[in-house]
């Protein structure tokens, strides 16, 4: 090979790629607000990014699976935890979820939480190609779930307990709990917590629907 | 050495190791919070800062290094003195000013908030300066004799790359798939672009002085490497746009194009060896040998084979966002960029000094040391991260329940980070006693 072989490699190999990259660019950025549902992209959600970046959360949390490890990815959390308990947990995070490995209480304002709820809201709803994918295990119990798995699962209890070895350590093992506590026992711990311990962290679940309250207590009574 | 001029790179190289240093420090406070749940600094320096400090040193170490390399390269192919040697002494004082606010205002909460451009915009527009006083000083050296190699010309394009993609990391964009969209623009095209035009410049160089090759086929090759890593690289960017709310065409050309990119690193080694083989003259600094012929070796299994490990979509949905990446990350920048600087270091500073390398065994061991600790390391994040994405992605167990069962790995990756910090430590002790060049007080 000589040098303006060589050099022929270097310019052209260097082209075509700049080529097909901006033009996939370009495409790329032209459907963005149709996978990013930017109708939704309101002054609030710009806010909350804005609130996101100003105290650095992405340094320990990931999102869209990038940043810092240390600390949940936040992709698709608003699918996990409802706005209230997002809320209630950014004002004071070790008081709502007393893990081990610490969030520090940043002090926010209450704008600035309403901005980040908007914001991972919004976040929730972007098109990632099926990303993060759905556990393996809990892919193949589809179409096999009780109703009451549903709410455990959107309430995301199976972050503080455990049930069938998986889940969170915050809270009790909830794998054969229909064998220690009355379906009754149950329904008034998901609605008062604190009747039963007064220091429990754990948060009320008063305001889930009657129905979903029902399916609920079957389900974890169901656990002998 | 032969023009006079050279000696500021000096200058660049003391910044640089002693950043370097303190860089590794970050490193073992940020790993000790992943082995212990209580943190007694987290008032202080929480993680995110923590990470933050780690990231940024890194970064500005690596580019005063390359910055100290081009001052000490240029006049050598340009055949004449840096063009303004104040300016290149001001722009290296401006430079660690603005690494040191940056530092300073994240310990007080200061923070723009992207991973790796966490600078507030005042201090981004202070690097754009940085950057175009740099270009301005090099660009003027060159054309006092426009005499342009082909090294030259690989670095300068390189330069101008890196100067000009950092515009896309400056700006708040409301979307934040789209601010993730430009941003791999700045953390991408860097490292697998820019950075490795100025690496693979640095090293040909290194390599036409060290072994005495044919400057020709010295140069023939790195046309090739380069115009294959720009190949394979720009595409390539499409691995990062996998999952973050871009199309899904991207899982085609990020996976074909990135798993192509081994084959020029792969290139870079074969080609190391064939001119140490094919040697015309004696080398009498093999010191800075050892570190060019390890750099290639563990740029290719760092950034190569552990990048194409988790590089395919299909494995890659599994590991993203979890230790494999810190693993992958770690292993990739010591081998290519951290390894090269420290060869542009041990290349250019006995020349400088007149110190003669054959009684520098110490620096074998800090490279010894570093090696085998960032293997170590890389192999403990590497497990934790397998561990990770099975009992977290495929069980569906939580993500801090997932943290308990990786401790371990943690335990090993923070004990083997004691060890790259000894390793680094002996360098920079080394550094120190090869002397300084006469007249230079820095």
């Amino acid at each position: 090979m000589t040098l303006s072989q060589g050099k022929a490699i270097f310019i052209w190999g260097t082209v075509i790629s700049a080529v097909i990259f901006l033009g996939l660019t370009y495409d790329s950025i032209s459907k963005m607000p149709k996978r990013t549902h930017e109708e939704n992209l309101s002054d609030q959600v710009a806010d909350g990014k804005w609130t996101w970046q100003r105290y650095n959360c992405n340094d320990c949390h990931t999102i869209l699976g990038i940043g810092g490890y240390y600390a949940p990815d936040l992709t698709k959390v608003m699918s996990r935890r409802d706005p209230q308990w997002m809320s209630r947990f950014l004002k004071d995070p070790h008081k709502v979820w007393p893990a081990k490995r610490r969030m520090p209480n940043l002090h926010l304002k209450d704008d600035e939480i309403s901005d980040l709820v908007a914001f991972f809201s919004w976040v929730n709803g972007i098109d990632t190609n099926n990303w993060p994918p759905k556990p393996i295990t809990v892919a193949a119990a589809v179409g096999t779930t009780m109703p009451g798995e549903a709410v455990f699962k959107a309430q995301g209890c199976s972050s503080c307990h455990k049930l069938n070895g998986m889940g969170g350590d915050i809270g009790p093992d909830l794998t054969h709990v229909g064998s220690r506590r009355s379906a009754e026992w149950i329904r008034q711990q998901l609605e008062n917590p604190k009747s039963h311990f007064p220091d429990s962290p754990m948060p009320s679940f008063a305001k889930l629907s009657p129905k979903e309250m029902n399916n609920l207590v079957d389900f974890l009574s169901g656990q002998k | 050495m032969k023009y006079e001029t050279q000696k500021i790179a000096y200058q660049y190289f003391v910044a640089a190791t002693l950043l370097f240093g303190l860089q590794v420090i970050f490193g073992l406070i940020t790993g000790a919070k992943y082995v212990w749940d209580y943190d007694p600094l987290m008032n202080i320096i929480p993680f995110n800062t923590s990470r933050a400090i780690h990231m940024n040193l890194l970064v500005i170490w690596l580019l005063i290094g390359f910055m100290g390399g081009t001052y000490y390269l240029v006049p050598e192919e340009a055949e004449t003195d840096i063009y303004s040697p104040p300016l290149a002494v001001f722009q290296l004082y401006l430079f660690v000013g603005i690494g040191v606010a940056a530092i300073v205002g994240y310990l007080a909460g200061w923070s723009w908030g992207m991973p790796f451009l966490e600078q507030p915009t005042v201090l981004k527009f202070g690097i754009v300066i940085v950057a175009l006083i740099f270009l301005f000083n090099i660009f003027m050296t060159m054309m006092k004799t426009r005499k342009w190699t082909v090294i030259q010309g690989v670095l300068l394009g390189g330069l101008v790359m890196l100067a000009l993609l950092f515009l896309f990391g400056v700006f708040f964009v409301r979307n934040l798939s789209t601010q993730y969209y430009w941003w791999w623009w700045v953390i991408h095209l860097w490292v697998e672009g820019a950075w490795e035009l100025v690496a693979g410049a640095i090293i040909a160089f290194i390599l036409l002085k060290l072994t005495g090759v044919n400057r020709e086929l010295v140069e023939k090759w790195l046309y090739v490497e380069v115009g294959l890593v720009l190949f394979t690289g720009i595409v390539g960017t499409g691995h990062h746009y996998y999952w973050i709310g871009t199309p899904s065409y991207w899982l085609w050309f990020g996976g074909i194009f990135s798993a192509l990119e081994p084959l020029p690193i792969l290139f870079m080694v074969i080609d190391t060896l064939r001119d140490v083989r094919e040697k015309k003259i004696e080398i009498t600094n093999r010191i800075a040998l050892y570190w060019a012929v390890g750099s290639a070796a563990m740029h290719f299994l760092g950034a190569g084979v552990w990048g194409f490990a988790h590089t395919l979509p299909q494995i890659n949905k599994w590991t993203h966002g979890t230790q494999v990446t810190a693993s992958h990350g770690h292993f990739a920048f010591f081998g290519a960029y951290v390894m090269i600087n420290l060869t542009m270091i041990y290349f250019a500073v006995p020349r400088m000094t007149g110190t003669s390398m054959k009684e520098h065994g110490r620096s074998l061991i800090a490279l010894r040391l570093m090696v085998l600790s960032i293997f170590l390391m890389v192999l403990a994040l590497g497990v934790a991260g397998v561990v990770q994405a099975y009992l977290q992605r495929v069980l569906g167990m939580d993500y801090l329940t997932t943290q308990g069962y990786m401790k371990l790995w943690y335990a090993v990756m923070w004990v083997s980070g004691w060890g790259v910090v000894t390793g680094v430590f002996t360098y920079i002790y080394d550094f120190f006693s090869m002397g300084r060049p006469s007249g230079v007080t820095a």
